[in-house]
């Protein structure tokens, strides 16, 4: 047997229902530009039913849950692959500002060079003229000036990185505390099985973000995220996060530690991983090559002075301060050492008018110096390494970039609101609406009769 | 299958791309080159080093060669005015040697190959910008200076020392000849002949004069062999000038080669660039400028 109060009921729960899947309509269009939001939809599912024997009639609607729809394979991929695009973007944009220190000008290193052994030829022409030798000790300066200005820029460009490795910490830091809290949060929305989709978006974004600055490796825990770095420094675990610090190390530049440990160079994606891989490799290793260039050519330049005269006829000295015997500072420190024209060695016998010594210091232009090539082969060298660590990690860059925007296109098809479709749901929930509230009126109509029965007349 | 049905981030990032690859070609547009930094073309801008270096090299080359030929020129030209001294002291000698001629003719000659000995003192100490061309390099010190008790009248205080320049990859020139071997080599001693046919005209002897004429014949042709060293010299600064321009040319074409913006394509790409950004902006333009809640009412 039914009654009409129980229809009434079923009525209620289509019309409250259709209200909540509309509620989730809303929701779903107020976020449609909301980055890392996952478009929800109301999961419906009919009452259980009534058995009144020998018949069973169903009770309405419930709204089960709503749903986020998410892709949790697909996430995890745009992380890792945004911390290779975080990581090359910082190292391209390094070497980029890097390479203006090779890029060909009017007092290149590669100029000056040429211009230093021009010079010298300019002076075996006519040996005992100050004017020339004036000339060899003024391309000797600016050659020195050169060195000096590419390595400070260097060194200049180690110290921003430096700093801006040291704000990217904090960020992370930010970061893994507010991934601490979304964490909490998470858990005690699903510990008593209610939908915590939203604070879900807002960790995974948290965690794209985390992905653009360090290597994060994500391990779901129970109903928590357990970060740490792909090396294993714990980042967060559950409602806890750890903070990254930072101390200054011999070199004046900044060492990142995780709980008492130096993990510098275990970082090596992200945009941490990128500044620091410029900071601690690239710009360090162009300047050794700068080094080696330097103290070779100032090496080779001083011994051929000690075997030759000078316009005295005293035998010659160092025409550069010598280098530090490592050669480590050699491109920073070099600077000519003598002021008097009159001191250059060009005499091969100690006559005024021998130009055997300066014959000898030009011929070190082509000479194997540095690493069996001539100075100036060896600096276009360091030019193609440069120009090459660049390029490549422009293209690691667009590559990476291509990848994460491909994912994000695959995972905004899965997540991603559409109008269209929410203006369909939206049409359909109120249909249903209006039809739950035609049954209500039809059964109001119903009760009317059944009320009225007594003054009914016949 | 559902789609994004957000293509916003996927334009702009094509808006981006476009928008990068416009400002690459107008760079290489207003520049003129297509390798701008290092990272446009590694290898190419290693080798750009490597020719600014070279023409560099053969810039220097050519004004070096500019220096030395004014030192050579010079040496040149005063063995010519050299050997014409010795030609006329020869003349002189042969008069000389005459047996019609009398004392006082001879003391008369002997004079005037004193003026051409001074003449000849004159040239060997020759200085171009301010340095001696005949002093080996002790080109500060005056090659040949009188000295009654040298047996040839004079002493020569240079040195036998040559230099060489450097005036091409593969290519150095000796630029000098000492006046020792010039003027003072034995058996054809210039200064010595010359001494000996002063002697011989003073003192009458005919024979002794002979032999002096002689001396100074055997002086003079030793003097032209040697002139064909600054002559060989000149010739070949001049066809190294002629290689080092014909270098630096190619220098030049390689250079463009390698670093030069090809502008027809350069333009070419720059108008299909344009042309996909103005698209891409329509198509965002036009993209979900309506969807179904337009329509409905």
């Amino acid at each position: 047997m039914s009654s009409l109060n129980a229809s009434l009921s079923t009525a209620l729960s289509g019309l409250l229902v259709e209200q909540g899947a509309l509620q989730v309509t809303t929701n779903n269009v107020a976020n449609v530009n909301t980055p890392g939001y996952s478009r929800e939809v109301p999961v419906l599912v009919s009452s259980d039913p009534v058995v009144v024997s020998p018949l069973t009639f169903g009770t309405g609607v419930t709204l089960q849950d709503v749903q986020s729809i998410t892709d949790p394979i697909l996430s995890s991929q745009i992380q890792q692959q945004t911390q290779a695009q975080g990581q090359y973007s910082a190292l391209a944009s390094a070497l980029q500002q890097t390479q203006v220190n090779f890029t060909t000008s009017s007092n290149d290193i590669g100029t000056e060079i040429s211009n230093f052994f021009d010079s010298i030829n300019q002076l075996s022409t006519d040996p005992s003229d100050l004017s020339l030798r004036q000339g060899v000790l003024t391309a000797a300066d600016n050659l020195a000036t050169s060195f000096n200005t590419a390595a400070n820029n260097l060194t200049q460009q180690q110290s921003s990185l430096d700093l801006s490795a040291v704000q990217t910490v904090g960020q992370i830091n930010q970061l893994t505390q507010q991934i601490a809290g979304l964490n909490a949060q998470v858990s005690n929305l699903q510990n008593v099985g209610e939908n915590a989709g939203t604070f879900v978006d807002q960790r995974t974004e948290a965690i794209n973000q985390l992905s653009a600055l360090v290597d994060v490796s994500v391990i779901p825990t129970g109903n928590t995220l357990t970060l740490t770095t792909a090396n294993g420094a714990p980042l967060v675990t559950g409602q806890e996060s750890f903070q990254l610090t930072t101390q200054t190390n011999s070199a004046g530049l900044h060492d990142i530690y995780s709980q008492g440990n130096d993990i510098t160079s275990e970082i090596t994606s992200g945009q941490l991983g990128g500044t620091l891989q410029a900071r601690d490799q690239e710009i360090p290793s162009i300047k050794s090559q700068l080094d080696t260039l330097a103290a070779g050519l100032a090496n080779a330049v001083n011994t051929v002075q000690a075997g030759g005269y000078d316009l005295n006829g005293d035998a010659g000295t160092n025409l550069f301060n010598p280098p530090p015997a490592s050669g480590v500072g050699a491109a920073a420190s070099l600077s000519v050492a003598i002021t008097d024209p009159s001191l250059i060695a060009a005499s091969s016998d100690g006559t005024v008018g021998s130009n055997g010594n300066a014959q000898a210091m030009y011929a070190l232009s082509s000479q194997p110096l540095i690493n069996s090539q001539s100075p100036s082969n060896y600096y276009s060298g360091i030019v193609f390494n440069v120009g090459n660590d660049a390029a490549n990690a422009s293209a690691e860059e667009s590559a990476s970039s291509l990848v994460v925007q491909q994912l994000n296109d695959q995972l905004s098809s899965v997540s991603g609101v559409s109008l269209d479709e929410e203006a369909a749901n939206m049409v359909q929930y109120q249909d249903a609406y209006q039809a739950s509230a035609q049954v209500i009126t039809t059964i109001n109509d119903m009760m009317y009769t059944v009320i009225n029965m007594d003054t009914l007349t016949v | 299958m559902r789609v994004n049905p957000n293509p916003y981030p996927d334009l702009l990032a094509a808006v981006a791309q476009t928008q990068q690859q416009i400002n690459t070609d107008e760079r290489e547009i207003a520049s003129g080159l297509s390798i701008n930094a290092p990272s446009d073309n590694p290898a190419g801008a290693a080798s750009l080093v490597q020719n600014a270096d070279q023409t560099s090299q053969a810039d220097q080359f050519e004004r070096s060669i500019g220096s030395v030929q004014g030192e050579i020129q010079n040496a040149d030209s005063a063995l010519n005015s050299i050997t014409t001294a010795l030609q006329q002291a020869i003349t002189l000698g042969v008069e000389g040697a005459n047996g019609t001629v009398n004392s006082d003719d001879r003391a008369a000659l002997a004079t005037q190959v004193q003026g051409i000995q001074s003449q000849l003192l004159s040239l060997v100490n020759l200085s171009y910008q301010g340095n001696f061309i005949f002093s080996g390099t002790a080109t500060q010190t005056t090659p040949y200076v009188l000295n009654p008790s040298s047996a040839s009248g004079v002493t020569y205080q240079g040195n036998a020392g040559v230099n060489s320049v450097t005036l091409g990859s593969q290519f150095s020139l000796q630029t000098n000849v000492p006046g020792s071997q010039l003027f003072s080599a034995s058996g054809s001693d210039m200064f010595q002949s010359i001494q000996d046919l002063i002697n011989g005209l003073q003192s009458g002897d005919s024979a002794a004069i002979g032999t002096a004429v002689t001396e100074v014949g055997t002086a003079m042709n030793y003097i032209d062999e040697q002139s064909t060293f600054y002559g060989n010299a000149l010739s070949q600064l001049n066809s190294q000038q002629t290689y080092l321009s014909g270098e630096t040319t190619q220098l030049a074409q390689e250079e463009n080669t390698i670093g030069g913006a090809d502008l027809t394509s350069v333009i070419s790409n720059l108008t299909t660039s344009q042309t996909s950004l103005e698209a891409t902006l329509q198509a965002m333009g036009q993209t979900s400028q309506t969807d179904l809640f337009d329509y409905l009412k």
